[in-house]
Parts: C-alpha cells; structure tokens; sequence
C-alpha cells in the first residue's frame, strides 16, 4: 500500500498537497552533540569563568596567623577529650538529649581557632576584600568587638549583621586585645554609599596612632558620622577595618577639622590609602554591618547633610520584545500592536481617558460596586469590549497610570 | 553591578547653598555590595529546571552531611560555593560535647550554625532536608536552627511587571510594616 502511494506521490507537487505531506514523518532530530558526549552547562559555564591562576592570584596583607605547635595541640586536646569521656554527668545530659553547649565560649575558641578562615570565606561572599583592596586580603587574626549602644540597647557588629542607622547615631564602643605599646588604626567605610564616584568609598570614622586598645587616647583624623544609605539603594555594607602600626604614622594630610559634614571631602579610597602607607600598616581585624534605610534618615538629610533627600528606584532591564512581524497570526491585533508602541504615548491615551471624566472642582464619583456590571451601549466590538473591562476591572496596561 | 535609577521627585526646600552637599550631582547610583539585590529579593536566583532533585532554586542553602565521626552544616551560595561553616570537628564545638554525632551533637551545631548565621546576616535559607524521624537527630537539627532564628524558606524572587501583565504586585521594598 505504501509502495503504491509513494508512487503516486511521487506524480504529484508535494508541497501543494497537504493530504500527501502528513505521510512524511518528521522525526526527533537531535541538535548538537548527544547529551553524555556535549558539555553541561556546568562545564561551559567554568570553561568561560576560568581564571588563570598565575595571573589571577590574590597577596595575603595581614598578620600572620598564630603559629601553634600540633603536637602540643593534640596532646592537649586528647587530653581534655578522654576526660570529657569520663566525665558522667556529661554523658547522662548528652544521652538525655539536654545538653547544652556555652555559645559564648564556643564563640570565643572558634575566634581564637578556625574563625578568622570562617570569617575570610565569608567577607569574600560579602566583597570585602575585593572592593576595599583589589587582589589582596588578611585574615582578621584579632577578634574585633564593635558595640553600638541605643537606649541601653546593645547592637553588636559581626560579619555583614543588620544594623538600622537609627540604632547607629553614636560612634560605638570598640574592643580588641592587645599589648600596651602597640599603635593601632581603626577606619570605617562604606564601599557602596558614594553618590558620585562608584569606586570611591565614604570614609565615617578614622581614628589613627591607637595606643593599645584605648580608643579614646588615638588621634581622631576623621570624626564619626552615622551610615546614611539613601532610599531606595538597599543595603549597604560598612566595614571596621583594624590596622596594626609599626611605628607612629603622620595622618595630618587626611585630618578633617570638625564635624566634616561635606560630603566630598569624606571620599576615601581604602586602596590608595593602604598603599602609600603599606610599609607602616598590616590590617589584622575586620568587623562588617549592613544597613539599610529608615525614616529617621529623612531628617538627617535635612538638617544635618543640608541636602535634598536622595531617592532611588532600581533600574530593571527592559522585558525582551521580538522583532515586529509583517503578519502576526494567530495573535490578537491590539495587544500585538501595543507592544511596538511608545509606551509613552498609549500612557498618555489611558490618561487622557481618564481625565475626560475628572471635573476640576467637584469631589470624583464613589467606585462602582460592581463596575462590570455597567452596559454597553450600541455595538462594541468584542475586542474593544474586552478592553474596557480590563480597564473597569484596572486590569493590565491601565495600572501605568494608575 | 546594580544601577538605580534617580527619581528625586522631591519638593524644593530651602537649601542652604553654603554647604557643597546641596549642589552634589547626583545620577545614576550604583550600589556594589554582591548581596545587596539577594537580600532586596531581586538579585538572580537560578530557576534549574523543575523535576530536577535536588532544585536548584536557591540563593543561599543549608546542607547537612556526616562522617563516620563528626556532622558537617555548610551553607551553600548557589554562585560561590560554600560561605558558611560548622562542624562538630572543630575544637569549639568538641570541647564541650561528649560525642561528636549523637542528638545532643546535632542539636547544638544547630544552635552554633544559626547563631553564625544571624551574626553574618544570612537569616533566610532555603533547605530541602526532611528528617527521616520526626523526632532525631536531623529533626533536632532543624528545630535548633529555627529556633536560633534562621528562617529555612527563602522568598520567591522578585520579577518586575512587563507592561501588559495583568496585575502590579507589591514591591518588597516599599512594604513596611
């Protein structure tokens, strides 16, 4: 029967007829190479972000971790071990499922031991290291405690922590251990914050040739000045940098007098002032908080900024349009056509509809109830009917106006 | 790299014109922290594809594995891997355990791992680990980790309205409670 049709088939235009072309079978056709052969996406994704290693490398700047000697650790640590296994109390709370660990000295060890490798990973996450110094980082080998107090109300700054700027007005309570005769620097920044320079930072604080871990006795290059991320920018990181001095450093050339409140001149650049001084300066602790806006920034702008209150809308790319066909089948023709509008002038359309119906001095009728319910008069094309409802009902392009 | 578009729609206020901030000219801004837009819920969140198991839709999440010793908590970044750590093996959390993988262990690497997580701002985690009893040690995990305050769903990303969608929904952002 086949053999008989393909014969006639062959007698006759394939393409004008239709009854012979559903006889063709048109196959699964496999694009490309078959799946265990082709690269996964995977594959091509680390292909195109391959990085060579002996360009790409990054320079540790900080201080050297503390050098422990493994043996001794070890001996210590099995020690303590079999006497936790001795110990019978312990073993009764962990078989009844009541034992509790002391976060806090959890927390202090784990600084002393693997935090700072933690916390490295973790500022890397947040870009830390990246936008402050480029291709170089530390360790925060010194555990750095940043406190904001509000209210008795103690805001604690870890590594990348939500801290609103109302709880951030005063300049926090700083601790870190160190000898007596070493000099220290402590900078804080925010790397997202600057409103006309993108690879500039805001410097907020700057106290320089610490002596010790008094703060109060450094020299204040920079006088504090709360963060003040602008509405609509989201969240913006301010990073506490420790610096440890090898000998007394002359920072009079970055001194502000004053509050400081001009903005300008609050630019900074961890980069470049990291490496003028990079022979006297090692960075040693990190502390990072983020901060978004809140109402009461409304009013710092105001009066203590003097400036406009900035406010941002986050800018989305356009939604992909394919290009214009000469006949859109099978597409309605006003929804088709809109889209290769200027949306501009059908806003504009909406609008003027709109305000047809406004009067200028008297109150707007109450909403309908049921505004669906309201009938059409004469003969209105499906299409334009359709329209309509979506626009009682504020439904699609009406809510550009809206 | 995240431009924001200004629209200071503002009316004008007496400016003192002495200090140089009012004549700041400000335009596109650009916020460059990498966890800005995750956070605002905007930032890409990949979608995998939907049978896939396990998902790939995720920003941040959390995983669980153990050895034949210890138990290992990591929090994932869908781009940059591992970010967040906690295991019983490190010296912190054995000092004070009597074994490294009974429930006791379980339920305070929970407690560990979700005070890190507080501490680094990472308080939604996506998590597609269901105990196997409702009452172990996998379950004792979980419950100290949500206990400790971290949230184990992310929000859905955000995707802006195209101009024909029917309706407008709310913006994250602008919701404040």
């Amino acid at each position: 029967m086949s053999c008989i049709l393909w014969k006639f088939s062959s007698n006759i235009n394939t393409r004008s007829s239709s009854a012979v072309r559903n006889l063709i079978r048109h196959g699964h056709h496999l694009r490309g190479k078959p799946p265990g052969v082709a690269r996964s996406l995977k594959q091509r994704l680390e292909e195109i972000n391959y990085k060579n290693p002996s360009l790409h490398f990054r320079v540790d700047i900080g201080l050297p971790p503390p050098v422990v000697s493994r043996s001794t650790q070890l001996k210590e640590r099995l020690s303590v071990v079999k006497q936790l296994r001795k110990n019978s109390e312990l073993e009764k709370l962990a078989r009844n499922k009541q034992l509790l660990i002391n976060l806090e000295q959890a927390n202090e060890e784990w600084l002393r031991t693997s935090g700072y490798y933690h916390i490295k990973k973790l500022s890397d996450h947040y870009g830390v290291y990246e936008h402050l110094f480029g291709d170089a980082y530390f360790l925060p080998v010194v555990p750095l405690c940043v406190n904001y107090t509000k209210a008795d109300v103690k805001h604690p700054v870890y590594f990348g922590n939500l801290i609103k700027p109302s709880d951030a007005e005063t300049k926090p309570e700083v601790h870190y251990e160190s000898e007596k005769e070493a000099l220290w620097s402590l900078i804080l920044t925010n790397p997202d914050g600057h409103f006309t320079k993108q690879d500039q930072e805001y410097i907020h604080w700057f106290v320089g040739n610490i002596p010790g871990n008094k703060i109060d006795q450094g020299e204040t290059i920079v006088e504090y000045l709360q963060p003040f991320p602008p509405k609509g920018t989201g969240y913006h990181r301010h990073i506490f940098i420790l610096y440890k001095q090898e000998k007394r450093i002359d920072f009079s050339e970055l001194k502000k007098s004053g509050p400081c409140l001009n903005l300008e001149d609050r630019t900074f650049s961890t980069l470049e002032f990291y490496r003028q001084r990079q022979e006297d300066l090692t960075p040693g602790g990190l502390a990072f908080f983020q901060s978004d806006w809140d109402s009461t920034l409304t009013e710092f702008y105001h009066n203590t900024l003097n400036m406009k209150e900035p406010v941002f809308e986050y800018d989305f790319p356009p939604p992909y349009i394919r290009p214009q066909e000469w006949f859109a089948k099978r597409r309605p023709f006003n929804l088709y056509l809109d889209k290769y509008r200027d949306p501009k002038q059908i806003n504009k359309e909406f609008l003027m509809r709109k305000l047809k119906n406004v009067h200028p001095f008297k109150a707007p009728p109450p909403p309908l109830p049921y505004p669906n319910a309201v009938y059409f008069k004469d003969s209105v094309p499906q299409w334009l009917k359709l329209e309509k409802i979506k626009s009682r009902l504020k439904w699609g392009r009406i809510n550009e106006i809206e | 790299m995240q431009y924001l578009r200004h629209c200071n729609k503002f009316t004008t206020r007496g400016v003192s014109t002495q200090v140089a901030n009012a004549d700041l000219n400000i335009t596109d801004f650009v916020n460059r922290n990498p966890r800005n837009l995750e956070r605002m819920r905007i930032g890409y969140k990949p979608d995998g594809y939907h049978v896939e198991k396990p998902g790939k839709c995720f920003w941040h999440k959390l995983n669980l594995s153990q050895s034949g010793r210890y138990v290992y908590a990591t929090i994932e970044h869908f781009e940059n891997g591992t970010v967040l750590q906690a295991s019983t093996k490190e010296w912190a959390l054995k000092k004070q355990l009597y074994k490294c993988i009974d429930s006791s262990a379980y339920y305070n690497l929970g407690r560990v791992l979700a005070e890190r997580c507080l501490k680094s701002g990472l308080i939604e985690v996506y998590s597609n680990i269901t105990p196997p009893k409702p009452d172990g040690k996998v379950a004792k995990f979980l419950e100290a980790l949500q206990k400790g305050g971290v949230n184990l769903q992310e929000p859905p990303q955000f995707k802006p309205p195209r101009p024909w969608d029917q309706y407008r929904h709310e913006k994250p952002w602008e919701v404040t409670e």
